[in-house]
């Protein structure tokens, strides 16, 4: 129940949470311009009452006075307040003349998983018809990309095959690579309940993760070895006869060619490459095997690895040879990083795709989009965010327009990222708060938060929800559908929109999927694309054939190959990294609430063996060093995590974990590694100390 | 399988396995509840929502009683209320200051028009704790319904909040009482959320409602009576 009361707030509005791609429905309860409180709307489909600190709690940074409130113009090396006028003429006078100059594919843009969908719309139009290339992207490259490749080739569709409340009808869950008490902690909780009332979990990550105490088994397999344990678990199924013979005869195509694979994946051998115990691999087979029905749940300990995309493919062949996808309680559930990172690739915020996945080169779906806008648009497929950094250093890419996100912090290899910005002539930052990127920009552009703003936002079970501006944004900062439709009318590109709603109707008009969403049918609690022209929508996917030609789902004969990186004697441990539960990613917003008084570092957790081998006590500063950086971290000893890895989050820029990442990526998608660096840890007095590189403060 | 009851003298087509609440919610009779959530298994703790069902003979609790066939519910039964409103009037008794009119207790004591307690004595001693960024605990207004315990093992899952205590003394903890940021607690609000009496809530609302409205000090004295619809 809320306590909702006229004396304490004047506007209370129904939106969605902006942090994460559960999608929990808020009441946001405002006074006087200022959001006092936000609770749990009862009625939304993904949190049913119930929200975590993040929703409820950290929305302070919405009044920080670290907000950006007018634009700033780069002059002499130093940014100085500027009228918006004059930042606009900067902008359009410098894409042009580098557009004429150098072409439209020496610009690049970045759409914002964090904004809505009419935003990240409008950002892809503006790249594809104002400028003329193909060059966009948002940060789903460096988390869920693989799997949204390795869905389409396996099922047809990029997105989970269920919804949440599948878990509740659950005999068994295996979560792999993910940990949702920390990272999706609304999600987290209904696993929990499901796990206290009889639901059997399997956990499989290098950390022992909340979860893991609530489950039936916990494997721990070295990092980077989930394709050997998802083929040995396949390989005890078939072994075992705990297949589902009809479904794979009726439903599916390519069998054969995986059982002759699963041959040499006996769990003994599974057990050399990943550690897991030949015992408890046959027993977590017959867990999913034997079970009615069954959900299979993943992140990015899946996806950010350089096999990434086809675990995610062994994943989907599993489901498919138990007959565990298309029915209640049984769905395949990637838990989506950012609120709305299901949503920005939705919209064609990618080098490769129009709306829904349709290719750039495809010759239809091009004229369908020439004729909508008016303009010509290039057939050639754009650079990948790794690739701009490479077309940046090696001079191809001159000018990046960069939308909500923080890639010198948050991507891979710091230095590499800080080398391609210097190197670019022309950078914008549309931005909330100043930002390490924003250190590289030329021009920056004070932009607005999810409680500011109108649009909608896709939720990891494909459900677009209505969100609602219960606060205006502060000073002279304006929302991003204004910004990018006013910069796009100035290059001569008038996109013909008033409200966010437009936006919405015309992705509705050109993309079949989404025809039936509308501002008045999403309503309070949302639906899950494919919505038809009808408005109805699709709870559940692939109940009677899967969206490929042929309508049969694809196995996929993948066998495991070894990670990018492994350890050795200079560098012995492996590091992993990962989210917890009170910051969000780069934590420009949750370091500016009272969630920094509950957590205020990020700490290095390393098992009491390694940390006595080492002389490492709790609390130590140590020095951590990769092939390609180092930093300093605070040690915690927990046994939590296996001998032999070591384990950081992401949340304080002061720590630039990432610059201990390499390039290694996914073979398919370019998403990158983060998850299997060797590193070598020592106490801080064992080597001089080491300040992180500082180059462009 | 469907059954049919009738709650105040309307018939109503219900699933199996409805309760009498959820029954009298269907057909919008309201009836007060005070430890119920329903993003919580009903407890039946309170006897505040209570009614009559035919052929028995003592109004029963309408959240954990289950419906049957031909079942014939008064929610506005002279006894139920009369009880109803004694234990809001008792639990009244136990607080330094009227509940806040924000709160489910303030809004169900306003319906019930209790404004006061006939029982003088002891009242609960201030107990503040404004540790925790966001979460204030206020123990003087706890009335022990046990909805933040449960908000906290139901719906999250941290098993950080326990019932402590006896009768009087009753009231409720953060893990061995030493606060929310040393228990299990997720700080996932979710007991601010349900609590009926502001004795869990957010800081950030106590700083609001302070500003503009100054304690007030507590009513004593009998409760205005008027009959009810029934009598």
């Amino acid at each position: 129940m809320s306590t909702t009361d006229a004396d304490r707030f004047d506007k209370t509005v129904t939106t969605t949470c902006g942090y994460c791609g559960v999608g929990c429905r808020l009441e946001a309860h405002a006074r006087q311009g200022r959001i006092v409180s936000i609770s749990p709307a009862d009625d939304g489909p993904a949190n049913e009452g119930h929200t975590c600190l993040k929703g409820r709690f950290a929305h302070q940074f919405t009044r920080s006075r670290d907000r950006l409130t007018s634009p700033l113009i780069r002059e002499n090396g130093d940014l100085r307040v500027a009228s918006w006028d004059e930042a606009l003429q900067k902008i359009v006078s410098e894409l042009t003349r580098i557009k004429d100059t150098y072409g439209p594919d020496a610009i690049a843009g970045l759409a914002s998983s964090r904004a809505t969908n009419e935003d990240c719309y409008a950002m892809q139009r503006l790249i594809r018809a104002a400028i003329g290339t193909n060059n966009i992207d948002n940060c789903s490259r460096v988390c869920h990309s693989p799997t949204s490749f390795a869905m389409r080739r396996s099922f047809g569709l990029s997105g989970a095959t269920g919804s949440f409340s599948d878990i509740d009808d659950a005999d068994v869950a295996v979560l792999i690579g993910v940990n949702p008490t920390q990272g999706h902690p609304v999600v987290g909780a209904r696993i929990k309940q499901a796990a206290l009332r009889g639901c059997k979990l399997v956990t499989i990550d290098p950390r022992r993760i909340e979860l893991a105490d609530y489950g039936a088994l916990h494997l721990a397999p070295r990092p980077g070895s989930n394709a050997a344990v998802v083929l040995g678990l396949s390989h005890v199924i078939r072994r075992d006869g705990l297949i589902d013979a009809t479904f794979i005869a009726e439903r599916t195509e390519g069998y054969a060619a995986l059982e002759e694979l699963l041959d040499v994946y006996t769990p003994q051998a599974v057990q050399e490459i990943s550690g897991v115990p030949a015992a408890q691999l046959e027993q977590a087979a017959h867990l999913y095997g034997e079970a009615g029905t069954g959900c299979l749940l993943w992140g990015l300990g899946v996806t950010e690895h350089k096999y990434g995309s086809e675990v995610v493919q062994l994943l989907c062949n599993l489901a498919m040879m138990t007959g565990k996808v298309g029915k209640r309680g049984s769905a395949l559930l990637p838990l989506r990083g950012q609120n709305n990172v299901q949503g920005s690739s939705d919209m064609g915020a990618l080098p490769d795709t129009y709306t829904a996945y349709r290719r750039v080169d495809d010759e239809e779906t091009a004229q369908l989009f020439e004729q909508a806008w008016g303009v010509s648009l290039s057939r050639r497929v754009g650079y990948k965010i790794p690739e701009m950094f490479d077309a940046a250093v090696a001079g191809d890419l001159k000018a990046m327009y960069v939308f909500g996100e923080d890639i010198a912090q948050t991507d891979p290899d710091t230095a590499h990222v800080q080398h391609a910005l210097e190197s670019l002539e022309f950078m914008v930052c549309q931005e909330i708060f100043e930002n390490e990127t924003t250190q590289y920009a030329d021009v920056v552009l004070p932009a607005s938060a999810f409680l500011e703003k109108c649009g909608t936002f896709v939720n990891a079970e494909r459900r677009f929800q209505l969100v609602e501006a219960s606060i205006d944004p502060p000073g002279g900062a304006r929302t991003d559908f204004e910004i990018i439709t006013t910069v796009s009318r100035m290059l001569g590109h008038e996109m013909g929109w008033t409200t966010p709603w437009d936006a919405l109707d015309e992705v509705a008009r050109l993309t079949p999927h989404y025809a039936g969403v509308s501002y008045e049918r999403l309503g309070r609690t949302g639906l899950q694309w494919p919505v038809r022209a009808d408005g109805s929508d699709s709870p559940t996917l692939y109940d009677q054939y899967f969206d490929r030609a042929g309508g049969k789902g694809a196995f996929a004969a993948l066998p495991y190959k070894a990670p990018g990186d492994a350890p050795d004697r200079e560098f012995p441990l492996v590091l992993v990294t990962g989210r917890v539960l009170q910051h969000y990613n780069s934590g420009t917003m949750t370091r500016r609430t009272g969630n920094a008084d509950l957590v205020d570092r990020d700490w290095l957790e390393i098992h009491p063996d390694d940390a006595d081998r080492l002389w490492i006590c709790e609390g130590d500063t140590v020095s951590i060093r990769s092939r390609v950086g180092a930093t300093e971290l605070d040690a915690r000893i927990t046994d939590r995590i296996e001998r032999g890895h070591v384990f950081t989050t992401f949340h304080f820029p002061e720590t630039r974990t990432n610059l201990l990442i390499g390039q290694s990526a996914d073979v398919n998608t370019s998403c990158p590694e983060y998850k299997v660096v060797a590193v070598d840890v020592r106490p801080i007095a064992e080597q001089p100390a080491f300040t992180p590189q500082l180059t462009g403060v | 399988m469907s059954i049919t009851v009738t709650v105040d003298g309307s018939e109503l087509e219900i699933a199996e396995g409805t309760t009498v609440l959820e029954a009298a919610n269907l057909a919008d009779a309201w009836v007060p509840t005070l430890c119920f959530d329903e993003r919580q298994a009903p407890f039946g703790a309170c006897r505040v929502c209570l009614v009559a069902i035919e052929s028995t003979p003592k109004p029963l609790p309408a959240c954990t009683t289950p419906c049957r066939d031909g079942m014939v519910i008064d929610t506005h039964d002279a006894t139920a209320r009369r009880v109803a409103t004694a234990v809001v009037e008792l639990v009244l008794s136990e607080l330094p200051t009227a509940p806040e009119p924000h709160t489910e207790l303030g809004r169900i004591a306003d319906r019930l028009e209790v404004t006061g307690s006939r029982w003088p004595g002891a009242t609960h001693e201030l107990g503040q704790d404004f540790r925790h960024p966001y979460l204030a605990f206020q123990h003087e207004l706890c009335i022990s319904c046990g909805r933040c315990v449960r908000a906290c093992d139901e719906v999250q899952g941290a098993f950080a909040l326990t019932a402590t205590g006896r009768g009087f003394q009753s009231n409720v903890a953060a893990g061995l009482d030493a606060g929310f940021e040393d228990s299990s607690c997720v700080s996932c609000g979710a007991c601010a959320d349900t609590c009926p009496t502001d004795a869990i809530t957010e800081i950030t609302l106590l700083d609001g409602v302070a500003a503009q409205r100054p304690p007030r000090p507590r009513e004593r004295g009998r409760r205005k009576r008027r009959p009810l619809a029934s009598e």
